[in-house]
């Protein structure tokens, strides 16, 4: 559990980095005009559209971690103790490459690497069609348009699937991007309700908060991989013990 | 609604073809080549609340959301969350799923079932048919299981593989229009707008409705949309559309602009010398149109086994699952059936050659290139001999006065007589002795009488004198003394390839005398030797026809560098020699000035006009280049190579994919899903390797100085000597 919260409150600080493009969406998204209730409804739709595109990429990245550990050592689900060290090269590998990608991501929120835009024709596009969904009513297109939102490029929702990845498995890596959607909640609410309240300096707070805080969760999933003790013991035991 | 297949798609510019269909977008009827181009002409053309764009993108939302659930609860159940304890949720579960996957194929779907549904009215398959096929088998299958009790669930395999599709189509299609971004305004000219001032007015303008006199206002960064002449204003001009050349031009009041370039930073206030259609950019643009209608051997082919494909691929799936079934459980059989069905989608078959052409003649159209057909560029990449026309072509096609051999008078004494005859003549001769005698700062003298002997020359009386200017015949014939000297120097003269002209006059004699013999010759253009030189760089064997005598053609040869010539050709011999060289070394290529030489060009595999200032519509060659453009050849050469081999890799990867890929998919080795995502990966890869097409540099021409250094290198003797043309590295660098 200490885990999933550790997940939400990266999501929580993450999302002052979220303000930057995905909540310019959430306020144009802007209030209904059958009052506050139609309001609230549309940017719940709007984040739920988010969050099921997170959810399905974590589960998605959750059993190609499963798929890539099975493949490499066949029969590990009910694997022998002999297959065991076998298994545990493709969890490590994983794992080392999941850690990598994280601490990477965790520079770029430091400003290490250059500002990251939108790129190649396909983020883009997405985003010029996105525009289209703004003005439109009906409670679909909000749906819409938080679940195409979710496949925006963006480094925090990367570096959470390279976490969801080193979980090896469907339901962990979906709870793992779930709890991160939910974590960036709050504050998308708060955009669409609000607006743009918040002082740059605080989202300059956050965005550092948010790099720690996957730095950490890169370092740890890292140490997974390249020590052996806390090879065999999975995730969930790490950070109870933590 | 169906357009013709001719009509361009309004998304990327290709031809329609059969698939095409016609949608309203924005109150205004659109051709559209495909489903994916339809979204992606509404994604970008829409706004506001009522387009329907934005009701495409919620749909494709709306499908994702449910996919994906699908997926992720198919994913669980895969994976084993709902074993044990867990067990009893399960019938739950699958009717959610099918809750979920109800609506989804039915968003998804109806787009492909449409479209299989319009084709199949018309006895026509396409691969949206497999597609259709393949979802609605794993959906029924599926639903049955669910009421049924027992058996595998696939609502995860029918979702996805239609929402892997759109999305593949969609990107497929984006990737297509920015790919014809080059060519948009190009195919816009006709209908492009002009800044016409009427009565101390602005009116917008269709450039179509412009006549000549008219004044038009062009800001800076707007294209020019008429030929004229500037009355008001001054900036820099970027005309490489018909020159080919991308260079800033300094335009001031009185200077000509020409349509189609860009006014880069000064307002300028223009008046028209022509109609707004009848700008050599406006006949570019209706060649490009044209040439984009058309299609090439390779591209009918491919539609044509295209056409073939879906009937075997289904037949195949059909065997596979009979094959299957007698060892397998259905499910498994179906599954695997449906694997074939959604892998062996030619869509990047179809796809291979068509965006490489576009391609190709819009970047070539750009430099003021003009391709009529794309079969024109596929011969030029496979010609291996190409043939130059001398006058016109590697010359300047003008004669100049080169050398004057005179009996004891003034050289000047005689160009001036001669220049007051000639003014009379509109031989080809004539200005050439008029600038002959502009350049030694002679007057004018008055001529009177003057009589055009045709064939033979001139005469008439200047000064009170008889002065006759012509050939040896016309001397012997006015029964006037030729010198032996003179004559034999005259001969000489002719050996060197050089046109001779007698001038003689009477001067207080009875009989008149030859006073002196003029020679005149026609220059080789500076950039042919360079350019005769890259094309050999390429691989390409070079050779010089023409209709010259002999001594002209040797000349020019060695000037230019061409070892291999035939002269004294009449046009029926021009083309017999193109027989003889085409059964000797496959496809050849003849270069010419579009003038003298229509039946060789029409008669060569590829006839090349360069320079041609005839009505393009009315030009039998397959490729214009501008006046002036022999340089541009090599990389015309080298960028029609590049098409070619773009189509080869492109045809290559979507054969051999596909064969692969239904191997893999007969053997049962293939999820659907997977297979449905590599599918869309597949012609995702062709667009990609087309827009590589994009990313070579454009033609750069050999300054002054760099090709005189060329000349003077190639000239001295050596075994370096060639390959050292900066215009041929440039052309190494980029084939």
């Amino acid at each position: 559990m200490t885990y999933y919260a550790l997940l939400f409150v990266a999501g929580f600080a993450g999302s002052f980095h979220c303000i930057g493009m995905c909540g310019g969406f959430a306020c144009a998204l802007g209030p209904d005009r059958r009052g506050a209730g139609a309001t609230s409804l549309r940017h719940v739709l709007y984040n739920t559209g988010r969050l099921s595109t997170y959810c399905f990429l974590g589960g998605l990245s959750g059993a190609l971690g499963q798929v890539i550990c099975s493949s490499v050592a066949p029969g590990s689900q009910r694997a022998a103790p002999a297959f065991s060290a076998s298994l545990d090269v493709g969890q490590r590998a994983l794992a080392v490459l999941a850690g990598l990608l994280m601490i990477f991501m965790a520079l770029s929120f430091f400003g290490l690497r250059g500002a990251h835009r939108p790129s190649g024709f396909g983020g883009s596009t997405l985003v010029v069609s996105l525009r289209s969904l703004l003005g439109r009513h009906g409670f679909a297109a909000p749906l819409a348009l938080g679940v195409l939102n979710g496949f925006l490029p963006c480094p925090l929702v990367y570096a959470m699937i390279a976490q969801a990845a080193s979980t090896f498995d469907v339901l962990s890596g979906c709870l793992s991007m779930a709890a991160f959607g939910l974590g960036t909640f709050p504050a998308m609410l708060v955009m669409g309700g609000v607006g743009r309240l918040l002082a740059p300096s605080w989202r300059q707070r956050g965005v550092r908060l948010a790099g720690s805080f996957i730095l950490a969760l890169g370092l740890v999933t890292l140490s997974r991989g390249v020590m052996p003790m806390m090879a065999g013991h999975g995730l969930h035991h790490l950070w109870h013990v933590a | 609604m169906t357009p013709s297949p001719d009509a361009l798609c309004r998304n990327c510019l290709l031809r329609v073809g059969r698939r095409g269909f016609m949608r309203t977008v924005n109150g205004e009827g659109c051709e559209f080549c495909c489903y994916g181009c339809c979204i992606a002409h509404q994604v970008k053309s829409g706004s506001g609340d009522a387009s329907e764009a934005a009701w495409f993108l919620v749909r494709l939302g709306a499908g994702s959301f449910l996919s994906m659930n699908i997926m992720l609860f198919s994913l669980l159940m895969y994976s084993g969350a709902f074993i044990g304890a867990d067990r009893r949720v399960l019938p739950t579960i699958h009717l959610l799923l099918w809750g979920l996957a109800t609506p989804a194929v039915l968003i998804l779907g109806q787009p492909f079932l449409h479209e299989t549904w319009s084709q199949a009215r018309r006895g026509r398959l396409t691969s949206a048919a497999l597609i259709v096929l393949g979802s609605s088998a794993a959906y029924a299958y599926s639903t049955l299981a669910v009421f049924q009790g027992g058996g595998h669930l696939y609502f995860d395999t029918a979702s996805m593989v239609l929402m892997l599709f759109t999305l593949g189509r969609y990107l497929e299609a984006a990737g297509r229009a920015r790919a014809s971004r080059d060519l948009a305004p190009l195919l816009a000219a006709e209908s492009e707008l002009a800044t016409v001032l009427e009565g101390g007015q602005e009116r917008r303008r269709p450039v179509r409705e412009v006549r000549a006199g008219m004044l038009i206002r062009v800001r800076p960064g707007e294209r020019i949309p008429i030929d004229g002449l500037i009355v008001e204003g001054r900036s820099h001009c970027d005309d490489s559309v018909i020159t080919g050349e991308s260079r800033q031009i300094a335009k001031a009041v009185g200077a000509t602009v020409l349509a189609g370039s860009m006014n880069l930073d000064g307002p300028l206030l223009i008046r028209s010398s022509v109609s707004g259609d009848a700008s050599r950019w406006a006949q570019i643009c209706r060649s490009v149109r044209e040439a984009l209608r058309q299609s090439s051997r390779t591209q009918r082919i491919a539609d044509r086994l295209v056409g073939a494909f879906v009937p075997i691929v289904l037949a195949m799936a059909g065997m596979t699952l009979v094959y299957w079934a007698q060892r397998q459980p259905l499910d498994q059989a179906l599954l695997t059936a449906l694997s074939v069905l959604v892998v062996a989608c030619p869509c990047a078959v179809g796809l291979a050659a068509p965006m490489a052409h576009s391609l190709g003649i819009g970047q070539l159209a750009r430099h003021g290139c003009v391709v009529r057909n794309p079969a024109a560029l596929e011969a030029l990449a496979g010609a291996r001999l190409i043939a130059f026309d001398k006058t016109g072509t590697l010359t300047l096609g003008r004669p100049q006065l080169v050398d004057i051999a005179s009996d004891g008078v003034a050289e000047e004494e005689v160009v001036a007589r001669l220049a007051a005859l000639e003014r009379h003549s509109e031989h080809g001769l004539a200005r050439a002795i008029a600038q002959a005698a502009r350049a030694r700062g002679l007057e004018a003298m008055a001529a009177e009488d003057v009589r055009v002997l045709p064939g033979r020359g001139l005469h008439g009386v200047v000064h009170g004198e008889a002065v006759a200017a012509g050939s040896a015949a016309l001397m012997r014939e006015l029964g006037w003394v030729l010198p032996p000297a003179l004559l034999e120097r005259a001969e000489v003269m002719a050996a060197n390839g050089h046109s001779v002209v007698f001038v003689g006059w009477r001067e207080n004699a009875p009989a008149g005398r030859v006073r002196a013999a003029l020679s005149f010759d026609d220059t080789p253009l500076p950039e042919a030797r360079a350019a005769v030189a890259a094309l050999r760089g390429l691989g390409l064997q070079v050779m010089m026809l023409s209709g010259d005598h002999a001594g002209a053609a040797a000349r020019v040869a060695a000037t230019v560098g061409i070892d291999e010539w035939q002269a004294g050709l009449l046009p029926e011999a021009k083309r017999e020699a193109l027989d003889r060289y085409r059964a000797r070394h496959g496809a050849v290529a003849m270069v010419g000035d579009g003038l003298n030489d229509g039946p060789g060009l029409a008669w060569a595999d590829v006839g090349i006009a360069v320079g041609s200032g005839t009505d393009l519509a009315r030009e039998t060659a397959d490729l214009v280049l501008p006046v002036d453009g022999l340089w541009l050849l090599p990389w015309v050469v080298g960028r029609a190579r590049a098409v070619r081999s773009i189509i080869l890799t492109n045809l290559a990867w979507a054969f051999g994919y596909n064969l692969v890929a239904v191997t893999c998919a007969v053997l049962g080795l293939l999820q659907p899903i997977l297979a449905a995502a590599v599918m869309a990966g597949s012609s995702l890869l062709v667009v990609l390797n087309s827009l590589r097409l994009e990313r070579l540099p454009g033609p750069c021409r050999p300054s002054v100085p760099e090709l005189a250094a060329a000349v003077r290198r190639e000239s001295a003797p050596g075994p370096t000597a060639q390959g050292q043309s900066p215009a041929l590295e440039l052309l190494k660098a980029e084939s």
